[in-house]
C-alpha cells in the first residue's frame, strides 16, 4: 500500500474505524515509513490536545431560558389550526410541490365529479371545491400519510419487531460513551499501546458487524464494553507496558 | 426413539394445547376469567421427557415475568398466565414448546401480528410464565422488562433482560446474567459468575465459586460473603463494595472511575495489597504502606511462606479507596 493509498485513512486509523485488515496494512505501512508516521503522530497529537481542551460550562441559566423559549413556542403551536401546521411543515418545499398540488388537485377534482356525477345529479350537488382542495396536499404529501397511519407501529407486534434494534442501540451508546473516555486516557499510552488498542477495537467492532442482528450483536457489543472497561476503568493498556 | 420424534413435533400452545402428544400430560386451561385490566387466562402444561433426560430449558419471553424454580423430578411444569384487554387478544397471545431429543426444551412467546387484529398496545398484552423443571437442568432465559427469577437449580445459565429485574437465588453451576437496567441480585450461587449490566445496580450476596466477574457501566455493585478464587469488579460511575473472603493465591480487582471503592476482606494467609484513588485508606494494613511515585500505595499482611500471597488491586480515579481487614 502507498502513502497515497494509506494517508487518506489515517484518521479512520487513529478512530479504530477500520476492519482489523486494513488497520493492520496501515499499521504496517506507518512502520517502515517515517512521513506517514510523522503525519499520523501529529494528527493523533492534534486530536489528543483537542480532547484535553477543558469543558466549557453553559451558565445554569441557559438551560431554564431554552426551556422557557420552547414552552412559548410549544403554546403557539397548539393554538395554531391542524390544517396550518400541515402547510407550515411543508412551507420551505412549497414552490416546488405548488404546480404539482395543483395539477393532482385538478385531476382529483375531475375524477371525482365524473365518478360521482349522476345523470340525474344537480348540479347544486356537486362537492364544494374546498374539500378536494385539503385531501390533496394530503395525497402529495406522503409523510403526512404515514403520520395517520401511524397507529401500527404501537401495536404490540411492532413493539416487539423494534425491540431488539432499541437494546442493540444502547449496548452501542454505552459503548461508544465508554469510547470517549478512551480517548481521554490515550493521551498517557505510548504510540505502541495506542496501536494494540486500535487494533482490538478494529477488531471488536468488526465482530459487532458481522454478528447477526439480535442477541449475538448484543453480545458483540458487550464484549466491547467490557474490553473498553478494561482500558478505561482498570488501565490495562497503560499497564500492559506496550503489548497486549 | 419414536416417543422422542413425536416430542420433536410438537409445538403447542400451553393454554390452548390443541394436540398434546402422547408423553405430555396436558391439565386443560381453566376458563377465562376477567380481571379488572382485561381478561385473564390461565393454563397448566406438564412436560415428561422423551428418551433423555431434560438437560437444558431455553425460555424467551418478550412479553412478561418468568420464574424458573427446580425441584426432584424430571419433569416440566409450566404455568401460564396470559393476559389481554379482550378475547381477540387473548388468541394473539402464544406460547410455543419445542421439546428436543436431545434434551433441551425450548419455551417462546409471541403475540400474533396482522392486519385481521385491531392494535393493541404492549402494556395491554401480558404473559408470565412460572416453570418447574429438573434441578440438573440449565436455564437459558431471556425477557425484556418483566422480572426474570430463577431458583434452586444446580447446573446454572444464562440470563438476558432489556430492563427486567434479574434475580437467582440457590443456584449451582457457571451463572452468567446481563442486562441493560434491570437490577441484577444474585444470591447463594455456587459457581463461576459472570454478571453484566448497563445502567443498574448489581447485588451480590453469598457467591462462591472459582471466579466472579462483575461490571457495571452507570450503576452500584455491592458484594457480601463473597469467596472467589479470581474477582474483578468494574464500574464506570457507580460505588463498588465488597465484604468477602481472600483466597491462596487468589486474586481481586475491584475498579471504579468515579465510584468510591470499600473492600473488606477475611484473609487466609499473606495479602498482598495495592490501592489508588483520590483517596486512600487500607486501615491496618496502612501501617506498612509505601506510596509509589505513580500514586500506588502498597501493603503486605501476614508472612508469605510457600504460597503465594493473594493479590488484592483496588483503584479509583476519582473516588476514595478504602481497605479493611475482618478479624
Amino acid at each position: 500500500m502507498s502513502c497515497d493509498d494509506v494517508r487518506p485513512r489515517l484518521t479512520a486509523y487513529l478512530e479504530g474505524d477500520l476492519d482489523a485488515e486494513r488497520g493492520s496494512v496501515v499499521r504496517g505501512h506507518l512502520r517502515s515509513c517515517d512521513t506517514c508516521r510523522q503525519i499520523a503522530t501529529d494528527e493523533a497529537a492534534l486530536r489528543d490536545g483537542l480532547r484535553q481542551l477543558p469543558t466549557v460550562d453553559p451558565p445554569s441559566t441557559m438551560w431554564a431560558g431554552i426551556q422557557a423559549r420552547l414552552a412559548q413556542e410549544e403554546v403557539v403551536h397548539s393554538q395554531t389550526p391542524a390544517w396550518r401546521r400541515a402547510v407550515a411543515r411543508w412551507a420551505p418545499s412549497a414552490p416546488r410541490f405548488a404546480a404539482g398540488g395543483l395539477l393532482a388537485a385538478a385531476a382529483v377534482a375531475i375524477l371525482w365529479w365524473r365518478s360521482h356525477r349522476g345523470p340525474d345529479a344537480p348540479t347544486a350537488h356537486t362537492p364544494e371545491p374546498a374539500p378536494i382542495a385539503v385531501t390533496v396536499p394530503n395525497k402529495v404529501m406522503g409523510p403526512t400519510q404515514v403520520v395517520v397511519g401511524a397507529d401500527s407501529s404501537s401495536d404490540v407486534t411492532a413493539d416487539l419487531a423494534g425491540e431488539a434494534a432499541r437494546v442493540t442501540a444502547t449496548y452501542g451508546d454505552a459503548a461508544e460513551e465508554l469510547l470517549a473516555l478512551a480517548g481521554e486516557a490515550r493521551g498517557q499510552w505510548t504510540t505502541e499501546q495506542k496501536d494494540a488498542f486500535d487494533a482490538r477495537i478494529a477488531e471488536l467492532r468488526g465482530a459487532v458487524t458481522t454478528a447477526a442482528e439480535g442477541r449475538p450483536r448484543q453480545r458483540a457489543w458487550r464484549a466491547l464494553i467490557r474490553y473498553l472497561q478494561g482500558a478505561v476503568v482498570r488501565d490495562e493498556i497503560a499497564l500492559a507496558g506496550g503489548a497486549q | 426413539m419414536k416417543r422422542a420424534l413425536l416430542l420433536v413435533c410438537v409445538l403447542a400452545s400451553a393454554a390452548a394445547a390443541e394436540t398434546p402428544p402422547p408423553p405430555t400430560k396436558l391439565i386443560k386451561p381453566t376458563p377465562a376469567t376477567p380481571a379488572t385490566p382485561g381478561l385473564v387466562e390461565r393454563a397448566r402444561l406438564e412436560v415428561q421427557p422423551g428418551g433423555k433426560a431434560i438437560k437444558q430449558i431455553a425460555i424467551e419471553n418478550p412479553l412478561g415475568d418468568v420464574k424458573v424454580e427446580g425441584y426432584d423430578g424430571t419433569s416440566i411444569m409450566i404455568e401460564t398466565r396470559k393476559q389481554a384487554p379482550d378475547e381477540e387478544g387473548l388468541e394473539r397471545l402464544r406460547v410455543s414448546l419445542v421439546p428436543n431429543p436431545d434434551g433441551t426444551v425450548r419455551i417462546t412467546t409471541t403475540a400474533d401480528g396482522g392486519k385481521e387484529f385491531k392494535n393493541v398496545g404492549r402494556s395491554q398484552m401480558r404473559i408470565d410464565l412460572i416453570i418447574r423443571a429438573p434441578r440438573d437442568a440449565r436455564v437459558d432465559a431471556a425477557v425484556s422488562a418483566g422480572s426474570l427469577e430463577v431458583l434452586n437449580m444446580d447446573a446454572g445459565g444464562d440470563l438476558d433482560t432489556a430492563s427486567g429485574p434479574i434475580s437467582v437465588r440457590n443456584v449451582s453451576g457457571g451463572v452468567s446474567t446481563h442486562s441493560v437496567s434491570g437490577t441484577t441480585s444474585l444470591t447463594q450461587v455456587f459457581g463461576s459468575v459472570d454478571a453484566q449490566t448497563i445502567s443498574s445496580n448489581l447485588d451480590l450476596d453469598t457467591i462462591g465459586g472459582e471466579r466472579l466477574i462483575a461490571s457495571a457501566n452507570r450503576g452500584k455493585i455491592a458484594g457480601r460473603r463473597v469467596r472467589a478464587r479470581h474477582i474483578e469488579l468494574t464500574t464506570t460511575e457507580g460505588s463498588i463494595t465488597l465484604e468477602g473472603e481472600s483466597s491462596l493465591r487468589g486474586r481481586i480487582v475491584v475498579s471504579s472511575l468515579r465510584g468510591d471503592v470499600d473492600v473488606r476482606l477475611r484473609r487466609q494467609g499473606a495479602v498482598s495489597i495495592r490501592a489508588r484513588g483520590a483517596k486512600v485508606n487500607l486501615g491496618s494494613a496502612m501501617a506498612f504502606a509505601k506510596t509509589q511515585q505513580d500514586g500506588w500505595v502498597h501493603s503486605q499482611l501476614g508472612q508469605i511462606g510457600k504460597n503465594a500471597p493473594a493479590l488484592v488491586e483496588l483503584r479509583s480515579r476519582y473516588g476514595m479507596v478504602q481497605f479493611a481487614i475482618i478479624e
